[in-house]
């Protein structure tokens, strides 16, 4: 519930995966008017979310449209340009952890309507999720940004617009370096998430999380820095891309690190 | 019964010795001195000591537990030993001497370990004749709270003393994790990002410390990765990077942070200094 006072009523959900279906159902629990226009194919209304068969019907009359796309990146972009056809003035919450919020904004004409967020799946285990104003981010963009995150009930810290973000980018690390140690033949999975775990007292252990997360997510995101940043200690694991090839992309999947 | 020696009664050798003791092996404590054996006894007697006053244990059984450890300045006693576990200085030509005592004087088939934990296993290995019953043992501190022991296997280190090892380590009531001889092994080469790219992430302007800290926790670490460096000591935490950066050659995702050594040539370590990234009174 929004703190200000000024509940959200009506928010459209683009999702292509868990992380907008999550926020969907959430948002939907707490009251909020929710239709959900998914690009994953399996559809499929859940709780008070309504599906809807296409990005109009969602978008339509719409208080705040939640871009919650993650990646291929030119499925994003393509959702974005519609939308500067379909509706011109509500705000665009729009998931920045594979591309940064001034890149999502560079595909729109109103770049001031666009603020990104984002934070790592799954939101039950996420206290906060970070909000990424872009550099022609307006006002009344961040301002319905934050609105969004207490209504799903998050504290919000605001931070620098980059790939990554802070969390996801430190995890996604970590989780690679356990990726290549696991390659190179260190140690086992369980070893390895046994050590992390009771060594470090992380609250999972690397291989296990990215399972939870999707190794999809997790592959997208590094590949995103290593883009932006162009440095070699951003090169994402090669046993983590083929995991993706493969179709093993954790836990949702059936199959990432463990089987499920 | 198996008979432990331990080398070096300091904070982690100490540490090996006490729970040994309470896990009911007989150990035997070596160190240089007679003084750093009394200072080692004196301080695990303080740790049980507190657990007697909470009613965890009886004095008479902490009396049993001080009873099963014994303590020498010669290497001879340990001839006695199953298994000895070395916990010295990270210094590479001191651990290479004692292993070479260790091989002088310890029976055939006892296993040697070392608590190395930015040494390679395999270095140390080499100062013996026995290569195959040396393997690495690297406990966390504090011993006594850390369940993790992770087991490493040198070049030459054979499969039955991993398995022995292993057994030795459950014998101790820790929770065994096996890993090859790499630099920083599992725990400490995967969490450098933990530390790197926090400060790689306070460098870019991405967010301040304090930020970090709190949206880290956020997603349930225990602590931010500034307060954790300032709790294990930014010299500490600095040298670990430096060394597994070093031992990888230059591998650049392990580079260290210069914001980091600021901190370490500002004196500013962390807790123990009372200033490191925050202040502590």
């Amino acid at each position: 519930m929004s703190e200000t006072g000024a509940a959200l009523r009506s928010v459209a959900v683009i999702a292509d995966s868990s992380l907008g279906r999550e926020l969907a159902v959430v948002l939907a629990a707490g009251g909020t008017d929710v239709r959900v226009f998914g690009l994953e194919g399996h559809g499929g209304s859940v709780g008070n979310a309504r599906d809807v068969a296409g990005l109009a019907d969602a978008v339509g009359g719409a208080e705040l449209i939640l871009d919650a796309a993650t990646w291929p990146r030119e499925r994003k972009r393509d959702m974005i340009v519609q939308l500067d056809d379909l509706v011109s003035q509500a705000p665009i919450a729009s998931v920045a952890l594979t591309v940064s919020t001034t890149e999502i904004a560079s595909w729109s004409r109103t770049p001031e309507r666009i603020c990104g967020f984002g934070y790592l799946p799954p939101l039950a285990d996420a206290k906060i999720i970070e909000i990424a104003p872009g550099l022609r981010t307006g006002d009344a963009a961040k301002q319905a940004t934050e609105r969004l995150i207490a209504a799903l009930d998050r504290e919000s810290a605001v931070v620098s617009d980059g790939a990554g973000l802070v969390a996801p980018r430190v995890v996604s690390l970590i989780i690679n370096e356990a990726a290549y140690a696991l390659m190179e033949g260190v140690a086992s999975a369980e070893d390895i998430d046994a050590g992390v775990r009771l060594g470090a007292n992380y609250p999972h252990g690397p291989l296990e999380w990215a399972d939870a997360i999707g190794i999809d997510l997790v592959y997208a995101i590094i590949k995103a820095m290593q883009d932006e940043f162009g440095e070699d200690r951003y090169r994402p694991a090669p046993l983590l891309r083929k995991m993706v090839l493969a179709g093993w992309t954790g836990r949702a999947a059936g199959r990432g690190f463990y089987s499920y | 019964m198996t008979t432990l020696g331990v080398i070096g009664g300091g904070t982690m050798g100490g540490g090996i010795v006490q729970v040994a003791a309470q896990q009911g092996l007989s150990v035997i404590l070596w160190d240089v001195k007679q003084q750093f054996l009394d200072g080692s006894l004196n301080r695990i007697r303080g740790f049980l000591q507190r657990g007697v006053e909470r009613g965890r244990m009886t004095q008479e059984e902490l009396e049993t537990i001080m009873g099963r450890i014994t303590t020498t300045t010669d290497y001879e006693p340990l001839s006695a030993a199953d298994a000895v576990i070395e916990a010295v200085l990270e210094e590479a030509v001191l651990k290479q001497e004692i292993f070479q005592n260790l091989d002088r004087v310890c029976r055939p088939g006892a296993i040697l370990a070392t608590n190395t934990s930015s040494l390679s296993v395999t270095q140390i290995a080499a100062a013996t004749n026995r290569r195959q019953d040396v393997v690495g043992m690297h406990f966390f501190n504090p011993v006594p709270l850390m369940a993790l022991v992770e087991i490493v296997q040198g070049a030459d280190t054979s499969a039955e003393t991993m398995d022995r090892a292993v057994q030795l380590a459950h014998e101790l009531g820790k929770t065994p994790v096996r890993t090859a001889d790499t630099p920083g092994f599992i725990v400490n080469r995967v969490v450098r990002p933990f530390y790197n790219e926090a400060l790689r992430i306070m460098n870019d302007g991405v967010a301040s410390y304090p930020e970090i800290d709190r949206i880290m926790k956020g997603l349930g670490f225990r602590m931010g990765p500034f307060e954790l460096m300032d709790l294990i000591g930014n010299d500490v935490n600095f040298a670990v990077t430096s060394t597994i950066f070093n031992q990888y050659f230059g591998e650049p995702k392990f580079r260290p942070a210069y914001q980091q050594q600021r901190q370490v040539q500002a004196g500013a370590l962390g807790q123990k200094t009372k200033r490191g990234w925050y202040p502590y009174e």
